[in-house]
């Protein structure tokens, strides 16, 4: 019967179409469910070892006395020391209580026309057995008081490195910025210094190059290399040997000095910056600040500088240590290349920490100034690197100094400082606070219980300022995480 | 006296044939003086016809008895015979006489006192009018010969008489001499049973003589002679038998001082004609040939006693019946001649793929066109670098040396397992093996115009119309996940696109022959060694097919055995570990990847589509790519869908599935971190898993689009338009510099290294790379470098450290410290020459971490600074050969290694043997014919079948039926296994030829036709299907295309 068959074509064409029907629902559900169904994950992680190297040799570099450029104009490149500065130092072995003596040599000043006191070379030998490196700190102090130069100057004792930032120094009219390089290897090191300043990269032919002889220090007169640049931002680089490098800076107010800093290196290029101390020794208004051509040179402000090519945006949080005092936050635009000046305003007299929290990799340090019955001076605070772990401070000789500290940590902080000699001082420190403590003058401390502390020591007096960032010891000598496959 | 006949009739399970052999028994014009029946213990109707038939004895017997017992079990009840013209006829219960054909042969007998054996003319049971065979001999080295065999009987043999031997069924062989050589030799059951009497009776000094006037018939029930079924149990019994029968015949006929030698032979040879088996794609038979080679070997009694009797009753020499033997040169021309036109046939049937005028090489052309421009920034390479690609080993010997178990030598070096893409590898170098490494440039510059071909011979598989071929292979070559691949410098991925389209091809086909079985097998393993991501949806889609194989199931079974046999090693070692997931990790250079979204996925994205970087470059806003990306690839998915609604539904929905399990593979990838270079972690590549689910897709749409016939067109090209636009960042990636890949030097150190391996080939050199984390990733690299077949998964997966590793890393760590460790020591005892610090990321804590290594390198007094090279700075330990390399470590594997790799050997090389496309063996030519007279006899009943159809239409238009018409059947009685295979042929539609086709015809029903499973059952052997009698195919063809029609 052909009805029968015609039926049953139709019937086997819906049958199929609704089969047809079936899978499409049936794929589209299984895609779809597949697609929105969050799936467990299975991700191992990389394998690694944390390598902590064997300890070896330290040796920290003190920047040696102030120096001022001759007089004499025939010789206006050429330097000379002025008076001795005093150092304090010492080398604790890792058990924060055995203290090392380190051995004292003397760094050839081949630049300084009036040797009388050349920098110190301090090296502490590994001690036999230790796997865990000795904390080693010095500093240095001089206070000038000559016609052309007065004020406080304090310094670190340094490690020589390969690649250092100092942001810092003037070479405008009135300011003279002296580069120190000591080279403490045994290796001779080739220096390149690169100059950025307000108006961005400055051609400099003779920073490149700069040969530092082993054992010898180097001193390069900025304003040879960049004159008339009211920010620079030095970055410091050798190759074969390494340098320790530091800048001193004095002013001459009309015709009395105003002031002299030896500025240390700061913490290399980062994301976050943080400056564990800033003294304002006089209050600031909203109003007292100008910024360009007018700027005074006397308002506490931070220089920032980004290294990269990509505009950063940053935050700066400026804590004071005082519960009182609320802190500040500002939002600046820092172009790539140009050295910014940002004013800390408005500021209360008193002790702050400021934090830099920025998009890209940034330097930066600030500078306050003061004024007394002595004098006057001015001082900069460089950012640095945290410190993990028990660190020590050599607190030398000057005029009130001052312990600042930042928690970085998650966790509260207690602390105690254990100087060579006296009783020990504890402290707590909130997470992500940050505190002050007094310390004795010509003093050793060591600074146990932290896990991520930012430590900065400042002196002020009437008339004087100056600071000191304690760092920890090169990034050379720290673990690190090695991975073999 | 009268020449007496005592006529034994062997029967074992044969109701079906008995009627007519019974009947034409008692037809016979000179009828046999006495019958013996003997029923071999069946279990049918057999033993009641038998007696029902009224012989003058009827003896049941055992199931186990063969021909020759069961004869000599009839004899015994006869009484001896008294004068030398009494006779035997033995006769089988398919051994249908002619009705003189008794006469005929008794004359024969008569005329000529010498002849003690006649044998008749055997023809074949339904196709009558073919000789099953006629007279046999053996050639000089003693190989059976049946003289004539599957032809078609124009009286072109009549004229043969004397001949070494006959065939048992239809023999009639004089009593006295029967039991003077007491019967057949029972070592011999079925085959040469009566060859090998014969020969004995021409040595004891009688004739053998065929008489072609007398014609009987065979089945080749199996009863006298071999069962002749073509099904694969039975067939390998009977190839084993062959064997067995040829080997027990030669350990008889030898002197006993070439026994030894003879004896010895019988494993080597039987090891080489396995080789020849798997040539002549008969694998089945390799169980037989060794089976029979041990029955010969240890079956000494059966020969001794056959050695005996033969000696007992020999006469003659050798020499009397050279003349009758077959020169082996004569065997070798009439097999050269049937396996040509069984070659014929093997190509003769299959459907016409047309690459020139069907447009395959215009296809590949554009393709052509395509990656030039693509390329355009590599053009002139010789190497390739970026990404996953790495150089690979300069020399051959090194390449294959890195394959199998062994020492790995990667970093510190380790004894394990190779991937299994190791073997991908070398196979590549060895293409490219003046310079191995330019395999890689090989595949770049091939990787468009191979995957449009791949692509396009796949589809041919599902359509013959030129535009959807041309139409899948654009597709293909457009994949995303491809041009991806292409950009990151993914060698694996790459690799697994272009060949997944001929794995398709040659599993589609797999059911037919064992060429594309095994060629699929080895496909198969160069998949799964490329991405073992995708070996589970593979294994999903072999186990679907092995479950619908059918009576092809062997042809599947095996397809994992190559892949398995490669990644053995490998999954001992991963086992070992107990890290089972790890086997699935990525080989070659571990490429991070992010994870991706799982709709991008969806869309076929392994990774970003481009498009945002591309409109964020040219400043265009206002587009959206999330949102047009969809948009455009919706025509491709839609159309795939449709394929389910349309014929061809179950076909689309095996592509489907195959989509579901590839797109499964990708999100099951996407969230797999296995691997690890350095502190990036390494996510299993889900591209792979992409491309076996763009197979499905593209599958689906060609499917769904050869339904639509001439309105596919529009819908295919804005679907491939759409596609084109798509991925036009990709295509473009090259240029817009966004690709990883990019033109290579050559080395992967710097020259100054590369230099000293030329004197130091294992000259050791640290490579420190500075880590996003701020961690040092080290390694050592000897000679010249890493090379891609040195990669192993087994190192990128490695969740441990070993001491040897912590005590490296020790020393990388203080290296690149300030630190008070004495290097030199450790730098000499791991053989480190020099050291390179490669160039930090963007990431500032690399950045620092670079410098603290390079100052501390550069501090380190027993380290000379070389100076910055392009692979970053270098520095040199020791002035000279201070530090001595570390030599390779000697047999590193052990036994195994040997072991495993044997085991590689030969299953490879089984699959390789097997996959060579050299034509058919003489067992498959016999085949083939056999093949041919089925067709024959087929068309002969097709041909009454109409004319009576004809017949009854006019009669029916006269309004009479006659009973008589409809009484007769329209069929060939079902009775042999032939007869058998032939209804289910008619069944089916399959064993004609053209049944792989069914999918080529867009005019055709294309729902019922096939799907990949439906098309693997049934389809055997007729791919050997010879046409020796080309009027037979021709005619088989037209019944085929009727066949079609009528469906």
């Amino acid at each position: 019967m052909p009805d029968k068959s015609q039926l049953a074509r139709i019937g086997g064409r819906a049958g199929r179409g609704l089969a047809g029907l079936v899978g499409i629902a049936v794929v589209i559900a299984t895609l779809g469910a597949a697609t929105l169904v969050t799936l467990p994950a299975l991700e191992l992680d990389p394998q690694s070892i944390e390598v902590a190297p064997l300890p070896s040799e330290q040796q920290r570099v003190c920047p040696g006395p102030l120096m001022t450029l001759a007089e004499d104009s025939a010789q206006a490149q050429s330097a000379s020391s002025v008076g001795a500065a005093s150092a304090v130092y010492g080398a604790v072995e890792a058990d924060g209580v055995t203290q090392i003596r380190p051995q004292v040599t003397e760094i050839r000043a081949v630049d300084d026309s009036n040797s009388r006191q050349p920098p110190l070379l301090l090296t502490v030998p590994v001690q036999t057995g230790a796997t865990i490196p000795p904390l080693v700190a010095g500093s240095q102090s001089q206070v000038a008081a000559t016609d052309t130069l007065g004020g406080l100057g304090v310094a670190a004792c340094a490690e020589a490195v390969r690649d250092s930032w100092i942001v810092g120094g003037s070479t405008d009219i009135g300011s003279t910025s002296l580069l120190l390089l000591s080279n403490p290897t045994s290796v001779l090191a080739t220096v390149d210094v690169t100059v950025s300043g307000e108006s961005g990269l400055i051609d400099a032919p003779g920073a490149a190059g700069i040969l530092v002889q082993p054992g010898e220090q180097r001193v390069i007169a900025l304003a040879g290399l960049a004159p008339n640049v009211k920010s620079p931002v030095l970055h410091v680089q050798s190759r074969g040997g390494q340098v320790a490098a530091a800048l001193e800076q004095s002013s001459i107010r009309g015709i009395e000095p105003g002031g002299v800093e030896i500025i240390g290196t700061t913490a290399s290029p980062a994301t976050e910056q943080t400056i564990a101390g800033v003294r304002a020794t006089t209050a600031v208004t909203d109003d007292a600040v100008t910024t360009g051509e007018g700027f005074n040179a006397d308002t506490p402000s931070v220089r920032v500088f980004v290294p990269g090519d990509i505009a950063a945006t940053v935050q700066l949080g400026v804590t004071s240590t005082d519960p009182a005092i609320e802190g500040t936050s500002t939002q600046v635009q820092v172009e790539p290349g140009i050295v910014t000046e940002v004013p800390l305003s408005p500021l209360a007299v008193g002790s702050y920490s400021v934090q830099l929290r920025s998009d890209e990799p940034i330097v930066a340090a600030a500078r306050t100034a003061t004024v007394g019955a002595a004098g006057k001076d001015f001082g900069w605070f460089s950012a640095s690197a945290p410190l993990e772990g028990d660190f020590s401070v050599a607190v030398a000789a000057g005029p009130s100094p001052t312990l600042h500290l930042v928690n970085g940590g998650a966790a509260d902080a207690s602390l105690t400082l254990t100087p060579d000699s006296g009783t020990p001082v504890d402290v707590r420190v909130a997470a992500g606070a940050s505190a002050t403590v007094p310390l004795q003058s010509g003093a050793r401390y060591v600074v146990s219980g932290g896990e991520q502390l930012w430590a900065l020591v400042d002196y002020s007096g009437d008339g004087v300022l100056s600071s000191f960032a304690v760092n920890p010891p090169g990034p050379l000598a720290s673990s690190i995480r090695i991975y073999t496959h | 006296m009268q020449p007496r006949v005592t006529a034994i009739l062997v029967a074992r399970n044969g109701a079906k044939h008995l009627e007519r052999t019974l009947k034409a028994l008692s037809l016979q014009t000179r009828k046999p003086d006495s019958v013996i029946t003997v029923d071999c213990g069946s279990d049918d109707a057999t033993a009641k016809m038998l007696a029902e038939f009224g012989p003058t004895q009827f003896i049941a017997a055992d199931a186990d008895l063969n021909f020759g017992q069961a004869i000599n079990a009839a004899v015994s009840v006869t009484t001896p015979p008294a004068h030398d013209r009494e006779m035997l006829w033995l006769l089988a219960q398919d051994s249908a006489p002619d009705p003189t054909a008794l006469e005929v042969l008794v004359d024969a007998l008569e005329i000529a006192p010498s002849v003690a054996v006649a044998g008749p003319k055997v023809m074949e049971w339904i196709a009558g009018e073919y000789i099953h065979d006629l007279g046999e001999s053996i050639t000089p080295a003693g190989t059976t010969v049946t003289l004539v065999e599957s032809e078609l009987d124009q009286g072109q043999h009549d004229g043969l008489s004397d001949v070494l031997a006959v065939s048992a069924g239809g023999m009639l062989v004089r009593h006295t001499v029967w039991d003077q050589l007491g019967g057949f030799d029972p070592a011999l059951p079925t085959i040469d049973d009566s060859l090998d009497f014969c020969v004995r009776v021409r040595l004891a000094g009688y004739r053998v003589s065929v008489v072609p006037a007398a014609r009987i018939t065979s089945a080749g029930d199996g009863v006298a002679g071999p069962n002749q079924s073509s099904r694969g149990r039975l067939r390998r019994r009977r190839v084993r038998a062959e064997r067995s029968a040829q080997l027990h015949r030669r350990l008889v006929y030898a002197p006993a001082g070439a026994l030894v030698f003879h004896w010895l032979s019988l494993l080597p040879l039987a090891f080489i004609r396995s080789i020849g088996q798997l040539l002549r794609k008969e694998p089945g038979a390799i169980v037989g040939e060794f089976s029979a080679a041990f029955g010969a070997a240890f079956n000494g009694r059966r020969v001794s006693n056959a050695r005996r009797s033969f000696a007992k009753t020999r006469t003659l020499g050798w020499d009397a019946i050279s003349t009758l033997r077959v020169p082996s040169a004569e065997v070798r021309r009439r097999h050269t001649l049937k396996r040509e036109a069984s070659l014929f046939g093997l190509y003769g049937e299959r459907p016409e793929v047309r690459f020139f005028s069907g447009g395959g090489a215009w296809t590949m052309l554009g393709a052509t066109v395509l990656g030039i421009v693509m390329m355009v920034p590599l053009l002139g390479a010789d190497t390739l670098s970026g990404g996953g690609l790495l150089p690979l080993s300069p020399n051959l010997s090194d390449l294959w040396a890195s394959v199998g178990y062994g020492w790995r030598d990667l970093g510190l070096g380790f004894v394990g397992a190779a991937d299994p893409f190791a073997a991908v590898v070398a196979v590549l170098g060895s293409i490219a093996f003046w310079a191995p490494s330019f395999a890689l440039v090989l595949v770049y510059a091939l990787a468009f115009p191979l995957a449009a071909l791949g692509a396009w011979m796949a589809a041919t598989r599902l359509t013959d119309r030129g535009s959807l071929r041309a139409l899948a292979a654009a597709l293909w070559v457009l994949a995303p996940t491809f041009l991806i691949a292409l950009a990151d410098g993914r060698p694996a991925a790459i690799l697994v696109h272009l060949l997944l389209p001929w794995l398709f091809f040659t599993w589609f086909a797999a059911a037919r022959t064992w060429s594309s079985s095994a060629s699929a097998a080895l496909l198969f393993a160069a998949v799964a060694a490329c991405a073992p991501s995708l070996t589970p949806a593979l294994l999903v889609v072999w186990a679907l097919s092995v479950a619908l194989a059918g009576r092809s199931i062997m042809r599947f079974i095996g397809i994992p055995l190559p892949a398995l046999a490669l990644a053995l090693p490998l999954i001992f070692d991963q086992g070992l570990r107990g890290t089972w997931l790890n086997l699935v990790a990525d080989p070659g250079l571990p490429v991070p990847s992010a994870h991706a979204p799982s709709l991008q996925l969806l869309l076929g994205l392994p990774g970003t589509d481009g498009w945002s970087g591309v409109l964020d470059r040219y400043g265009v806003v206002g587009v959206d790519p999330q949102l047009v990306v969809p948009l455009l690839l919706a025509p491709l998915a839609v159309l795939a869908l449709l394929a389910l609604l349309l014929p061809g539904a179950r076909l689309a929905s095996g592509a489907w599935l195959v989509a579901v399990l590839g797109f499964g593979t990708a999100l099951a990838a996407n969230q797999l971190v296995l691997a690890a270079i350095g502190a990036e972690p390494v996510r299993v590549w889900s591209g792979s898993g992409l491309s076996l689910y763009w197979l499905g897709l593209v599958g689906a749409l060609v499917i769904g689009l050869r339904s639509l016939h001439r309105f596919a067109s529009m819908p295919g090209v804005v679907a491939a338009v759409a596609l084109a636009v798509v991925v036009l960042p990709l295509v473009s990636s090259l240029h817009l510099g966004t690709a990883a890949v990019r033109e290579g030097t050559g080395q992967t150190q710097p020259a100054f290294i590369a230099a000293e391996a030329q004197i130091d080939t294992r000259v050791g050199t640290l490579q420190l790379t500075p880590q996003v984390d701020g961690g040092l990733l080290a390694s050592i690299e000897r000679g010249v470098g890493a090379t891609l077949n040195q990669q192993s998964t087994l190192d990128s997966t490695d969740q441990t450290l070993s001491a040897r590793d912590k005590a490296f890393a020790e020393l990388a760590g203080n290296l690149a410290s300030r630190s008070g460790l004495e290097t030199s020591a450790d730098l000499a005892e791991f053989g480190i020459r020099f050291i390179v610090l490669q160039p930090a990321g963007t990431s500032v804590e690399a950045a620092e971490t670079a410098l603290r290594t390079e100052t501390a390198l550069d501090g380190n007094a027993a380290l000379a600074a070389v100076g910055d090279t392009e692979f970053g700075r270098l520095w040199q330990f020791g002035e000279t050969d201070a530090a001595a390399s570390i030599p390779l470590p000697a047999r590193a594997g052990g036994v195994f290694r040997l072991v495993t790799l044997l085991i590689m050997i030969a299953v490879v090389g089984s699959a390789v043997l097997l996959s060579l496309p050299i034509g058919a063996g003489r067992e498959a030519v016999r085949q083939a014919n056999r093949d041919a007279i089925r067709r024959a006899a087929r068309a002969d009943g097709k041909q009454k079948q109409k004319q009576k159809q004809k017949s009854k239409r006019s009669r029916r238009a006269k309004g009479r039926v006659l009973e008589s018409d409809l009484a007769t059947p329209l069929e060939p009685p079902l009775g042999t296994h032939l007869e058998a295979d032939l209804a289910m042929d008619r069944e089916t539609g399959v064993g004609t030829g053209l049944e792989s086709d069914n999918g080529l015809e867009p005019t055709g029903d294309g729902d019922a036709e096939e799907s990949d499973v439906e098309t693997t059952d049934t389809k055997h052997s007729s791919a050997h299907a010879a046409v020796e009698v080309s009027a037979a195919a021709q005619v088989d063809k037209k019944t085929n295309a009727e066949d079609d029609n009528a469906r």
